[in-house]
């Protein structure tokens, strides 16, 4: 099956179309980027950015969303090999994997976004107030409107549904306020087609509509919201600009409740009968930041079924909630809400856990909506021709988990099954190397180089300062006096240009400024405008074009923190345009050219660990051309894969895995060791050599990448009798069992499953995962041998995340019974000295010992890591390892795959418990990330980085101890420290550390900074 | 009547959040008193307690230093140096005799446009009342005890 | 100490002692080898005090394959652990022994801990653990210490003396003197120059107060460097001055004042 869905066309086209926009879609269209393929990116909206944009936090870090997205976002705005489509869909696809032909339906902008300069002054002049969709509709943006400030691509559109000249023929007042005539009433909506090797579908979810649920009166009450209009009141970007206040009297709620499984996990009222895998997790979060704005006085109450925080770090993230931060957790389904009479209050009804109805009032109440596939998506994928599966969703083999029916077209996200960030982002990556595998032949053939450039040499000059202060139309002009600005700036020392432009940006003045500097020998540029986290590369590349190294360029932001923040102020706002110019001119006189070097990678890669995720890594990287090099520490392949049985859904591994473990002996590309460890990594990405003993004999092998995968196993619990009967099981025994008609299996007339055996414990806050959904297929499974046979299972929270809930329904539907415990009274099992077993658990409904004498007792304990190994393996690569012993990532949202040490990626188990397709998913997404570092030819090295002057450094290792990113190493031999410049990520965070001011940040410099400081209070 | 004192501010944000937070706050349109200079940096990591000494020593009447949440940073814990570095000389500047509160530290967010705001208007008006910095200019009159 | 130090160096385990010479009635830090250790006198209590492990850093610094032996004070055996920690000096090549200061010495010197962990001369004498001046500082209203402060600074020449003694100041270039932070040519210098000097000091000052016994303006440098010591304790629960350990500021770390979850 694995090479039935990987044909190889022979003629591939080197680019892909990524349909989406959001985070899946950004991922995906990096990744390619980086890889060596054009991409086309597709997104419906004006902007990129998807839901994540609109989230206030994420969960389990609380990390602000835009924050951490907005990086992403203008990667791809900026990255030469992305082509941004905006206002676009795709129509329909004609040829097959490799080749394929996409007609793409673009709706009209109206406004040019050659032209456009992001100023918003249409908006400001534009008298239509519509709802706006970024807030959930709980603010109002403009006909004319950009979706967020921090859009990409920040140009704005008009909505044509809602504009008034479009309505009533007449209006324009954005054309006529237009500084740059970036309005084109004229444009039309166009078709066009794009010839692209693959495709990849991220197109991301919609949140349900809760208004069918007409007991929670979500139309008629004003502060039932939904959670998705519960993150825009968080948001401090959102309609209450952070302020937490219920929409219907803007009053600070004192008590708020959340309902959870709102369109999820219901086919009664709804026909969504998943779990839609995030809701408890983010309500959690909402609960704990709504705490945060409103103090600890307030109260928060989350109705739930069960808690399903099965990820990293989310149990400890719950446990905090409840423990730490008060949130109330009340296990029920809530029936209905009601207005209370003569107030904007809400009363919910519940059935209380001992069976009494209960009543309580709140001031907001917050309905956690499920995720489902919206209709236009299921019509795209109609037309796309690939089949629909259970919950709506694009069908996916557990083996194949981005592959679609149709070959060649790939699908990463929610649109995949519900889920939450990091697993879109795996995906995303996984989707990536699919088509990477996929287009291989094709690598490069599409992309665009930047045109290398000669730079003149002006080390030696004196500086020779050009300074560009720009209009920005009125919107800088309108309250600063440039002239003045102009004139004061030809002042400065070492300035010997100055020129103003109504534009600075716009296209000819940079045709001018490229003149100027040739013509009047500048080394240094300023211009003073906007902001140099949206303009600066822009200027820089007009100084690269005029031959001047890129740094030698510094910006003064006189319209972001001058014009726009002191309209009122004009005398005091010019008074501060001069300053920054006089600061950013001193600062850029003392900038010297910084270099980039370039450093030779390795083309080729290290997969430590052959389970599952190694090997799949290792062959996503093989297929892409690279030789790899597999390491396994056993004699043979397969780890933890050997025990498993079948897949949650009932796909049996052991073929599967044959069938893996052939195609990786048999490919050319991969060298597989056996019985081999890790002895000694040194050198950085792309310069990795590395020591292997295998079976006794030294192997020295260079690489450019390398990917941990060493797994995890089944903790041998050492509670509930286990090893004093051999009737008491661990699922994996179970299995095989099972498969073996073990007449222990085949006589039993009762069956108990333990939950959480180790997992959830003080001792392992973490959840294993796996264990729910293992369990009820063997509960199932036993049930299919035995209709009769009694079968219990003794739980906490039942976590059949997404798909799995259909388990959990079948399982209730074929009478297994489920009882749950609590941490506090667990089960107690007695083994009589005949070897029968005794099952005694408390029963929460009835509040009575229930005991059971069970044939056969199956307990399902934690994953665990093999503490040793993965110990000794994260100090050799420097990686880190959380407090559960599981291999640290980079970042736990955006960043799942990678390790904040370049070059080093981890997939499978030894990331934390997961089943087989994330397994896969996230051993393909490791290779794809590994393969942005391969795909190079060399890597640049330099620019904004940290170096160190020897003669200065005294070797203390301050700034080897502060390193984020284990870029600086001791030379024992020198006594001294040095910067490595390809792991460098210029943070500067040792240039402040080293007592002996050694360390300079290239670009900003103590001299540079104590400079500007002068200058910024010498007026 | 005397002029309203204007007190000389100074900050220095980091790229990624606090930045990028007063990139916002323009792009939003939130007023604030024209008083802060900024200094923009990679990282808030890079902020040396000398740098804050060095502003005081030139007169600056407040000095703010802003970064990433913690847990947001981009260069994932160089903002942890921030917080000690700064607790530090925050405490060192009142050991000195120079009123700590001319000296803030914040974390503020790429979102936070309106944080930013805010941050400098409540600074800028209790530095004003705190008023003019007392110098930290040595004179050997003083040493005289003149 | 004469036989032991003897056999140290005959054993070949210390190429060179670093211990006293009486010259014009007075102790003077000596470096003695095989050859001369016949000159070395018996061990009896003195009041000097010198940086010898500054000497002895000077030493190891030109001969780096070289193993010393010390005789140190509490002091001096609080600098050796720090030079340790900053990777000055390498434990393996410094073989201490331990004398016991004077309690007229310890009580001149407000001393927290008048004796080395390693004691092999004299008796222990009483630790003072209150600072006279600290205490004067502690109690005065916050906004008179500036000019407390200032009347003190204005006095300074320049001399780096306080610096120069300083036996865990071991930059090859000094902040001091960079001009662009602690501009030439004036007297007195900037106040920033005492700032940013118990900056440096802040993790690292062993509180041996040779910086203010050297200076010659009188000013309290050692009430400065005690209280930032003291905030870093505060702050960071690091001590400075024992074997374990790092300064805060020269680790990126989960320290325990940092806001508690996942990260």
């Amino acid at each position: 099956m694995t090479n039935a869905t990987r044909p190889t066309p022979s003629n591939p086209i080197g680019s892909v179309m990524v349909v989406g926009g959001g985070i899946a879609g950004v991922q995906a269209a990096l990744d390619l980027a980086d890889s060596g393929y054009f991409v086309h990116l597709i997104e419906k909206s004006s902007a990129i950015g998807g839901v994540m944009a609109t989230l206030d936090k994420t969960f389990p870090t609380d990390d602000c969303s835009l924050c951490i997205l907005s990086p992403k976002l203008v990667e791809v705005g900026r990255h030469l090999n992305v082509q941004l489509h905006t206002l676009a869909e795709v129509k329909s696809v004609a040829g097959e994997a490799g080749n394929f032909k996409v007609t793409v339906f673009q709706k009209a902008r109206f406004i040019d976004m050659e032209k456009c300069i992001g100023c918003g002054t249409c908006a400001e002049k534009c008298p239509r107030k519509v709802p706006d969709e970024y807030n959930a509709g709980l603010g109002k943006r403009k006909a004319a409107y950009v979706k967020f400030p921090q859009a990409v691509p920040l140009k704005y559109v008009i909505d044509k549904d809602h504009c008034i000249y479009f309505e009533k023929g007449k209006c324009r007042a954005c054309e006529k306020f237009c500084p740059t005539q970036a309005v084109n009433f004229d444009d039309q909506d166009r078709e066009f087609t794009l010839d692209v090797g693959s495709i990849i579908l991220a197109p991301g979810f919609e949140p349900f509509d809760p208004r069918i649920y007409d007991t929670y009166n979500y139309a008629k009450l004003p502060n039932v919201v939904t959670s998705m209009e519960f993150e825009r009141i968080l948001s401090a970007s959102g309609p209450f600009e952070g302020h937490l206040v219920r929409p219907s009297d803007h009053q600070e709620p004192k008590k708020i409740a959340w309902l959870q499984c709102v369109g999820s996990r219901d086919i009664n009222r709804c026909d969504n009968g998943y779990c839609s895998s995030v809701c408890c997790m983010y309500a959690i979060k909402q609960a704990g930041i709504a705490i945060e704005h409103s103090g600890p006085d307030l109260d928060t109450t989350i109705f739930f079924m069960d808690m399903r925080t099965p990820g990293k770090d989310f149990d400890k993230y719950y446990e905090r909630a409840r423990r730490e931060k008060g949130v109330r957790f009340i296990r029920s389904r809530v029936h209905s809400i009601e207005a209370v009479p003569g107030t904007d209050d809400l009363a919910i009804q519940y059935v209380t856990d001992d069976g009494r109805i209960a009543e309580e009032t709140f001031n907001l109440v917050v309905l956690s909506v499920g995720l489902q596939i919206s209709k236009d998506t299921l019509e795209m994928a109609e037309r796309l021709g690939i089949e629909i599966g259970d919950g709506r969703f694009a069908a996916t083999s557990p083996f194949e988990p981005v592959q679609t029916s149709r070959s060649g077209i790939y699908v990463c996200g929610v649109f995949q099954s519900p889920k939450d960030i990091p697993l879109s982002v795996m995906e995303a990556s996984a989707a990536a190397a699919d088509s990477a595998a996929l287009l291989a032949p094709a690598r490069n053939s599409l992309t665009r180089k930047p045109p290398i450039l000669s730079e003149r040499d002006v080390a030696a000059e004196e500086p020779r300062v050009g300074v560009f202060v720009c209009h920005c139309g009125i919107n800088i002009a309108g309250v600063i006096d440039v002239a003045a600005v102009a004139d004061y700036a030809e002042t400065l020392p070492s300035v010997v240009y100055v020129e103003r432009n109504l534009f600075t940006c716009a296209q000819d003045t940079q045709d001018k400024m490229r003149k100027v500097i040739e013509d009047h020998k500048l080394n240094r540029i300023v211009v003073a405008a906007c902001s140099p986290r949206t303009h600066e590369a822009l200027f820089q590349e007009t100084l690269r074009q005029a031959g001047l190294n890129k740094y030698l360029f510094e910006m003064a932001n006189i319209r972001n923190m001058g014009s726009w923040v002191h309209m009122n102020e004009p005398e005091a706002a010019t008074e501060k345009a001069k300053d920054m110019v006089r600061m950013a001119v001193a600062k850029v006189a003392l900038q010297q050219p910084l270099g980039e070097i370039q450093l030779n990678v390795t083309k080729s890669g290290l997969v430590v660990g052959g389970g599952i995720a190694g090997m799949t890594a290792a062959l996503t990287l093989a297929d892409q051309g690279y030789p790899v090099t597999l390491v396994e520490r056993k004699d043979v392949l397969g780890g933890h894969g050997r025990k498993l049985y079948s897949t949650w859904d009932g796909q049996p591994i052991a073929p599967y895995l044959d069938e893996l473990i052939n195609r990786v002996i048999e490919h050319p590309k991969i060298t597989v060791l056996t019985n081999a460890k890790i002895q000694d990594v040194q050198g950085f990405v792309g310069n990795f050599h590395t020591v292997i003993d295998v079976a006794g004999t030294r192997k020295e092998i260079d690489h450019g990448v390398a990917i941990l995968a060493i797994g995890a196993h089944s903790l041998k619990p050492n509670e509930y009798g286990y090893g004093q009967s051999d009737r008491i099981f661990l699922n994996l025994d179970l299995d095989k069992a099972i498969s073996e008609r073990d007449p222990r299996i085949i006589n039993a007339r009762s069956a108990v499953f333990i939950q959480c055996v180790g997992s959830r414990e003080p001792e392992r806050p973490y959840c294993s995962r796996v264990c729910c959904s293992h369990s009820i297929e063997n509960a199932l499974r036993l049930k299919k041998l035995d209709p009769e046979m009694d079968v219990y299972v003794l739980y906490r929270d039942i976590r059949t995340f997404g798909l799995r809930e259909n388990l959990y329904k079948e399982a209730r539907a074929r009478g297994v019974l489920f009882i749950r415990f609590d941490l506090e009274k667990k089960p107690d099992v007695q083994v009589a000295s005949d070897g029968s077993l005794t099952v005694t658990v408390v029963d929460h409904v009835l509040q009575r010992p229930i005991v059971l004498k069970p044939d056969i007792l199956t307990l399902a304990s934690a994953v665990v890591m093999r503490a040793a190994e993965a110990d000794e393996l994260a100090k050799l690569f420097k990686v880190p390892l959380n407090a559960e012993g599981f291999f640290l990532e980079a970042h736990a949202k955006l960043r799942p795959v990678d390790f904040a040490t370049d070059g080093v990626f981890v997939a499978g188990l030894a990331h934390y418990p997961k089943p087989t397709e994330e397994c896969i998913a996230q051993a393909k997404a490791a290779a794809a990330r590994a393969a942005t570092v391969l795909a190079k030819d060399s890597i640049l090295a330099g620019g904004v980085v940290a170096l160190i002057n020897k003669d200065l450094c005294c070797g203390c290792q301050g700034c080897v101890q502060v390193c984020p990113f284990g870029a600086i190493s001791y030379l024992e031999q020198e006594a001294k420290c040095e910067v490595n410049q390809a792991l460098c990520k210029g943070c500067g965070t040792c240039a402040a550390t080293c007592p002996s001011e050694a360390i300079t940040l290239l670009g900003f410099s103590h001299l540079q900074i104590y400079t500007q400081i002068d200058e910024a209070l010498t007026a | 009547m005397a002029e309203r004192f204007e007190p000389r501010i100074l900050a220095i944000l980091c790229n990624w959040c606090s930045y990028a937070g007063a990139d916002l706050a323009g792009v939003s349109r939130f007023q604030y008193p024209p008083n802060v200079r900024v200094i923009r940096v990679m990282c808030s990591g890079t902020v040396s307690p000398h740098h804050v000494i060095h502003a005081f020593q030139r007169g600056a009447d407040g000095v703010l230093v802003a970064g990433c949440h913690i847990g947001d940073c981009h260069y994932l814990k160089g903002n942890y140096m921030t917080l000690k570095r700064m607790k530090f000389v925050q405490e060192l500047i009142r050991f000195a005799g120079y009123n700590p509160e001319r000296f803030r530290l914040e974390w503020i967010s790429s979102a936070e446009g309106v944080k930013f705001a805010e941050v400098i208007r409540d600074f800028t008006e209790k530095v004003r009342s705190l008023g003019p910095a007392p110098s930290f200019e040595a004179s050997p009159r003083l040493a005289m005890g003149l | 100490m004469k036989t032991k130090v003897r056999q140290l160096l005959e054993e070949g385990r210390v190429d060179a002692f670093i211990a006293y010479k009486t010259v014009h009635g007075l102790p003077f830090p000596t470096v003695f080898t095989k050859a001369d250790v016949g000159v070395l006198e018996t061990w009896q209590p003195f009041k000097a005090r010198y940086p010898v492990t500054k000497l002895l850093l000077a030493q190891a610094r030109q001969n780096p394959d070289k193993t010393f032996g010390v005789l140190v004070r509490g002091c001096e055996e609080r600098s050796l652990y720090e030079l340790f920690k900053w990777n000055q000096l390498h434990p393996d090549k410094v073989v201490v022994l331990g004398q016991a200061c004077p309690q007229d010495l310890a009580f001149y010197c407000e001393c927290p801990k008048p004796y080395p962990d390693h004691l092999d001369y004299g008796e222990a004498p009483k630790p003072v653990q209150e600072s006279r001046r600290l205490g004067e500082l502690h109690g005065m209203p916050e906004t008179d210490r500036l000019a407390w402060w200032l009347g003190h600074f204005n006095r300074c020449i320049r001399c780096y003396g306080c610096r120069d003694v300083c036996p865990v100041c071991f930059c090859t270039e000094c902040s001091l003197e960079h001009k662009e932070l602690i501009p030439t040519g004036k007297l007195p210098p900037d106040t920033s120059f005492h700032l940013v000097r118990a900056v440096h000091m802040a993790g690292r000052c062993i509180d041996c107060g040779l910086c203010e016994e050297t200076c010659p303006s009188h000013i309290p440098l050692r009430a400065l460097y005690k209280h930032v010591n003291s905030l870093v304790e505060g702050i960071f629960q690091y001590k400075t001055g024992v074997p374990d350990g790092k300064s805060p500021f020269t680790m990126l770390g989960e320290e325990s004042f940092l806001p508690t979850g996942v990260r």
